[in-house]
């Protein structure tokens, strides 16, 4: 991929997957340092021991949250990459399109063939009925 | 400093600074300072970092002194210097409106109250403590298996739906076939045939969309919005949505009629997906709904054109375009309608109904008008080759040539020349009612005439605007003894016959001269024919004319006969042959008569060599199965008798 040259945008996108990517995986290592830290609990300050405990419930809930957050962030990653791959995808595109081609032509000349092969039935047969038409009575 | 009580008036000298001194010796003085320049100089000696009283004051007095006596505008110019005084005083403002608001805060005791700081901590056990962080842990914990659960649900949902395929799956499918691309956050199709060559502006582009899970199964069918049609409402089978703009829904075809004074001749349908058009309810394959809205555009496409070119045409008869048909006369008292039908899902049924099933569903014409507006597209992206490799791209090998073969402007101008849409499918119509006219006489001449027979050959290979007819005119058992071949080339307006002869006769397209013609060489065949059957049976053929000019005026052509001789020479048959359905005459003389009576004015038997009286022989009552078994009866008859 490095070797072809991306256009402006294309690239900045490709950057900013791999900055989310980053930036959520650290995300949810911090948080979950942070956590640990928190359940420590050194920490001299000057709040009361119960608000302090509060404050701490209240932010590992939010550390925890984050971590999950950035754990659905991951896969919004995922599904976006895959819809990228899929969207700009050219060489699969392109051999989509051979394939393609290549199935309407062997149609196309399956038809052509059964065409060509009615149309001899038909004629033969027509031989045939001209053949009895001519030779009876009737005319 | 402590002269007090003397005053001491300090003024500006009278004479202004020198500037210049010039090498004449002429003094440039420096201009005097305005009144606001003077100002601004003294108020930027303020010097605020003076704090007593007196300092302030005695300042504060020498500028309202000098404040007073500056006039308005000179004020208002002087902002600049003045703006620093006037930052600092705001600021000292603000920070005591500040301190007056805390104050007030504080002594109200209505928001705020003012505790003193607790000196000693509350004495808390440490085993308090633990449980709390333990309680917080155990909360986080379940907020993080909570999500847990959530991604591991929806992966197991996934997997076990594997029935209705994955979005990306689908999108790479759906990919796979179409044109897509990103546009900030939406997917965006496109199904026009701009790629392939097609130059129409309006644009076919289509939204792609994730099918939401939680899909009401309740919602009514049909949805008010016009864009939102593509909704799937009950159990979306395919996790893709695509939103296709209003104009681009439900089904269109193109309508080729051949209408002769209000009455069809023949009438195709276009209609790319065949005449069983797709029901064009809300859950429909997304395949389905995007081929059936390109339908759409390629049908928009197509009659746009061809209305274009009937406007710009100019026609004998000029073409009529009224709303979304085009009226073409193709031939006299026979026009082709091609009309644009476009039904929107709700009224489907009622607009299917109307097209009327005629007969004659042409699926030629259906077909060659699809393939015209292909090949346009198709030139418009398969230039051929520049012959010097650098040349430019577009003109035609036949230009490219027109330079060193020395083209004239005529030449030139033919080649800029091409054939419209309209007036191609106009000459396919054309032919095709020529060939339907040329079947229709040779089939009701073959059905009027037993006698000789009429075999018709089609070619099975023929163009668009021309196509061959052999016909074969014989008798049944004498095919041997003579066929008269003839073959018609069908062209758009004309026919072209070319006889046995090797003569070629052009026809307009009036199915009547054809038939004269045909009524012609009939005539001839059997006059030929007789006398090859003459000749077999050792007759002599003693004269023939193909224009007899003797005899009552025929209507149409000449009557053709001949005379044949018996072997030994004493019988004579003479045939007339009249284009005329009254068809032949047939006279038989016997030259010496078996018996003889002498009269007064024929004495002797030798005078009966000169021949004899014709009598007539009437065909409808001799044995034979045609003309020609009859003719070798009464041959055979004549012949034996002698």
């Amino acid at each position: 991929m490095a070797n072809r040259a991306l256009p402006q945008s294309k690239e900045a996108l490709l950057k900013s997957y791999r900055t989310r990517l980053k930036d959520d995986v650290k995300s949810m290592l911090e948080n979950f340092e942070e956590i640990i830290k928190l359940a420590k609990g050194e920490h001299d300050t000057q709040l009361s021991r119960l608000t302090q405990c509060e404050q701490d419930t209240y932010e590992m809930h939010v550390r925890s949250a984050n971590i999950v957050r950035a754990g659905e962030s991951l896969m919004k990653l995922v599904s976006d990459i895959k819809q990228y791959l899929i969207l700009n995808d050219f060489p699969s595109v392109n051999e989509a399109i051979t394939q393609n081609s290549k199935l309407f032509r062997t149609k196309q000349s399956e038809c052509d063939q059964k065409l060509m092969s009615l149309r001899d039935d038909m004629a033969a047969d027509l031989y045939d009925l001209e053949e009895e038409y001519y030779s009876s009575i009737n005319k | 400093m402590s002269f007090n009580t003397v005053n001491i008036s300090v003024e500006a000298p009278i004479e202004n600074q020198i500037q210049e001194i010039t090498y004449e010796g002429v003094e440039i003085y420096q201009p005097p300072l305005t009144l606001s320049e003077s100002l601004a100089k003294y108020a930027q000696k303020i010097d605020f970092s003076k704090t007593s009283e007196a300092d302030i004051k005695k300042e504060e007095a020498l500028e309202e002194a000098k404040s007073d006596s500056d006039s308005k505008d000179a004020f208002q110019s002087s902002l600049w210097p003045w703006d620093s005084v006037r930052n600092k005083l705001r600021n000292a403002h603000q920070e005591v409106c500040v301190l007056a608001d805390v104050l007030n805060v504080a002594k109200d005791k209505r928001y705020m109250v003012l505790d003193p700081v607790q000196q000693e901590p509350l004495e808390t056990k440490p085993m308090v403590q633990i449980y709390a962080r333990k309680k917080a842990l155990g909360g986080a914990a379940n907020v993080l298996l909570a999500g847990a659960e959530k991604l591991k649900t929806s992966q197991n949902e996934a997997a076990r739906n594997r029935t209705t395929p994955d979005f990306h799956i689908e999108l790479l499918r759906l990919r796979q076939n179409w044109r897509l691309k990103k546009v900030s956050n939406t997917i965006i199709g496109d199904l026009s045939y701009r790629t392939a060559g097609s130059k129409y502006l309006q644009t076919g582009t289509f939204e792609v969309t994730k099918a939401e899970e939680d899909d009401k199964p309740g919602t009514p069918p049909s949805s008010p919005l016009p864009t939102s049609g593509g909704a799937q409402p009950t159990k979306p089978s395919s996790a893709l949505k695509v939103a296709i703009p209003s104009e681009l829904q439900g089904v269109a075809y193109i309508e080729v009629l051949c209408q002769k004074d209000q009455e069809d001749l023949c009438s195709a349908n276009i209609n790319l997906l065949g005449s069983g058009a797709p029901s064009s309810n809300p859950d429909m394959h997304w395949q389905q709904k995007l081929e059936a809205a390109q339908n759409v555009l390629f049908c928009k496409e197509l009659f746009n054109q061809l209305a274009k070119e009937a406007v710009q045409l100019q026609a004998p008869i000029p073409h009529m375009v009224v709303g979304n048909q085009i009226m073409a006369t193709v031939l006299p008292g026979i026009q082709l309608i091609i009309a644009l039908r476009h039904s929107t899902s709700a009224d489907k049924k009622s607009d299917k109904q109307p097209s009327p099933s005629k007969s004659e569903h042409d699926h030629v014409l259906e077909h060659s008008l699809h393939q015209l507006l292909r090949e346009v597209h198709h030139k418009n992206t398969h230039h051929p080759f520049p012959h010097p490799a650098t040349g430019p791209l577009g003109p035609s090998k036949k230009r490219m040539m027109a330079g060193p073969m020395a083209a004239d402007r005529h030449e030139l101008l033919e080649m800029t020349k091409q054939e419209t849409l309209l007036e191609q499918i106009v000459k396919q119509a054309q032919h095709f009612i020529m060939r339907m006219r040329t079947e229709y006489v040779l089939d009701t001449i073959a059905k009027e005439f037993k006698d000789p027979l009429i075999s018709s050959h089609w070619n099975t290979l023929n163009s668009p605007t021309q196509s061959c007819v052999k016909i074969n005119i014989s008798t049944h058992g004498y095919d041997a003894v003579c066929r008269t071949p003839l073959v018609i080339h069908v062209g758009e307006k004309s026919l072209k016959c070319i006889c046995r002869d090797g003569k070629v006769m052009n026809m307009s397209y009036e199915p009547q001269e054809l038939r004269d013609l045909i009524f012609c060489h009939i005539n001839q065949h059997q006059i030929l024919a007789v006398q090859a059957l003459a000749k077999t049976m050792g007759w002599q053929s003693l004269g023939n004319s193909n224009h007899l000019g003797s005899g009552p005026v025929e209507p149409l052509g000449n009557a053709a006969s001949c005379l044949l001789a018996s072997p030994t020479g004493d019988r004579i048959i003479a045939i007339r042959c009249e284009p005329q359905a009254s068809g032949m005459q047939v006279s038989v003389a016997h030259s010496p008569r078996t018996d003889f009576f002498p009269s007064r004015l024929v004495t002797e038997r030798k005078w009966e060599h000169l021949g004899g009286q014709f009598r007539d022989v009437r065909l409808d009552k001799m044995e034979g199965r045609n003309f020609l078994h009859k003719m070798e009866l009464l041959m055979a008859s004549l012949t034996s008798n002698s």
